[in-house]
């Protein structure tokens, strides 16, 4: 199962992000645990400038826009891929 | 009883009304409209690169110093986004004094921060905010980075170089091209210059309004083209909704619907008419906007993907949901204040540009909460009341930079000390340059 953060404090592009993300969630019929990271120090963590910030199994993928469904379906398809 | 409470609200509802009527006029709208626009094109289009890349340690100090105050453009388009940018920033190595340019200036120099103060208040206070920012913002970077030289050093030795500074950018022409004619637009529909204003011909609508009409309107105090003009609004925002909302995923009819409004409302405005009347003058601006919407809608949709331009649409879209719904409600109640203050109050303590009237404005300034581009309207309530310009640009300076929630974030982000340093700055040089402002408007 992908382990799927989104960093963000709240801005409505963060809810954006974790939309789209669920979204193409549902057309690649895939498992996967949402974790929102409001917390300014861990966000820190994962070298961003501006949220929002996405991280598909601890590697950051897009940072400061919304992604696209076809960049959300490809990074999704790579992560499990890359799991097995 | 009834009675007394009505006689009571009434005249207050009806200075809202009358702010709100001002505020929705046309001028206002040609420049809030088109600065929401480049608001989200700026923040879809232009990569914050552009700017960061000046800002890192290893730039000269002319130069990331500069950058910060002038990129502020660039990178924050809203007030809102800058405390987090400046976390951002300064988090990811750029040093102290350059981060905290950034954040004094941000306020001052992002799109819809000047387009709104200057068509709301004038342009005047516009430039001023924007030339005393800078001047100021510099300064106060400079001090804070010499004030805190030991611990910065230290920081800059224990962080890894985060690699943000160091990258390149490159953009197609066409970008540059569109946002050219994206201010064009604005400009054209907001400068008082003789070849935009003077009428080329004067067109005499071929309808009658009828009596009961033209009196409801009049005691509205509405001109048929603001009463217009509201209705636009009315009918653009539901559609905007349906459109604009889940533009990211697909366009639907309703995204052309909204986009034909707008260009249609900023057409709307753009003739001058006068109250009563049912003569329409066609000037250089209805001519100039026409032709600028047309060329700028060909040319970016021939230069931008789908995807590049949903962004640019939900980037718009989102800023008008965060901040027009608000700017209205703070513009009623503003004009609701404006009736209870006493004039006499504003005066006295602000009337005169003095120091100390310029520093009251500036604690007014801390101790309110306004949520972003709010401050124009109150500024303005202020202006009306009869305080000086001085004393209204110190608070136009240090409001977005001060409010108690601003300095709790700050003080998160850099610690008590350097917070408690910060504010005193603002403090002292906001109060500055309203009394230096303020002071200049009397020799010219």
């Amino acid at each position: 199962m992908l382990k799927i953060k989104v960093l963000g404090v709240g801005c409505a592009n963060c809810k954006k992000v974790e939309e789209v993300t669920r979204q193409a969630l549902t057309y690649m019929s895939l498992q996967a645990e949402i974790i929102k990271v409001t917390d300014h120090a861990e966000i820190m963590n994962y070298s961003i400038l501006s949220t929002p910030g996405l991280v598909i199994n601890e590697k950051l993928v897009c940072s400061g826009r919304i992604p696209s469904q076809t960049e959300l379906t490809t990074w999704m398809a790579d992560a499990e891929m890359e799991a097995e | 009883m009834i009675d007394t409470i009505a006689s009571f609200l009434l005249p207050l509802i009806e200075s809202g009304w009358l702010s709100l009527l001002d505020y929705l006029a046309a001028h206002v709208l040609l420049c809030l409209l088109p600065a929401f626009v480049i608001a989200g094109y700026i923040s879809a289009m232009i990569p914050k690169e552009v700017i960061t890349r000046y800002l890192g340690p290893r730039a000269p100090r002319y130069i990331s110093y500069p950058a910060a105050a002038i990129g502020g453009f660039v990178l924050a388009v809203c007030s809102c986004t800058i405390l987090p940018l400046f976390a951002g920033i300064w988090k990811r190595g750029a040093g102290l004094g350059v981060a905290v340019t950034f954040l004094f200036v941000g306020p001052a120099v992002n799109i819809l921060a000047i387009a709104y103060t200057g068509a709301a208040i004038g342009m005047d206070i516009a430039i001023a905010r924007i030339v005393l920012s800078i001047v100021f913002g510099i300064g106060i970077g400079l001090i804070m980075a010499g004030l805190f030289r030991k611990e910065e050093t230290d920081r800059a030795a224990k962080m890894a170089d985060s690699g943000l500074f160091d990258q390149q950018v490159s953009l197609k022409p066409a970008l540059w091209i569109v946002f050219l004619l994206l201010i064009a637009i604005l400009l054209v529909g907001t400068l008082k210059v003789n070849l935009l204003t003077t009428t080329w011909i004067a067109l005499h609508l071929p309808v009658e309004i009828p009596a009961s009409l033209s009196t409801l309107l009049a005691g509205l105090n509405l001109t048929a083209q603001g009463a217009l003009l509201i209705l636009m609004l009315i009918l653009t925002a539901p559609a905007a909704y349906l459109g604009l909302e889940n533009v990211l995923i697909r366009f639907n009819r309703w995204t052309y619907v909204s986009i034909l409004l707008m260009a249609f409302t900023l057409l709307l405005a753009a003739p001058a008419m006068s109250e009563g009347s049912l003569v329409i003058g066609i000037a250089g601006r209805f001519v100039g906007e026409l032709i600028l919407l047309l060329v700028t809608g060909i040319v970016a949709v021939h230069s931008f993907e789908r995807q590049e331009l949903a962004n640019w649409m939900w980037e718009t879209w989102k800023f008008i949901k965060q901040i027009f719904p608000l700017l209205v409600l703070g513009v009623f109640l503003a004009g609701v204040i404006k009736s209870i203050i006493p004039g006499t109050l504003i005066q006295n303590l602000t009337g005169q540009n003095t120091l100390w009237a310029n520093l009251i404005a500036v604690l007014f300034g801390v101790f309110m909460y306004f949520p972003t581009l709010v401050e124009v309207p109150i500024a303005r309530m202020f202006l009306e009341l009869g305080m000086n310009r001085g004393p209204l640009l110190a608070y136009l300076l240090a409001d977005p930079a001060l409010s108690v929630q601003s300095i709790l974030v700050t003080s998160k982000i850099l610690g008590r000390r350097k917070t408690i340093a910060y504010v005193s700055l603002v403090t002292i040089f906001s109060t500055l340059a309203g009394y230096i402002f303020g002071l200049v408007l009397t020799i010219l």
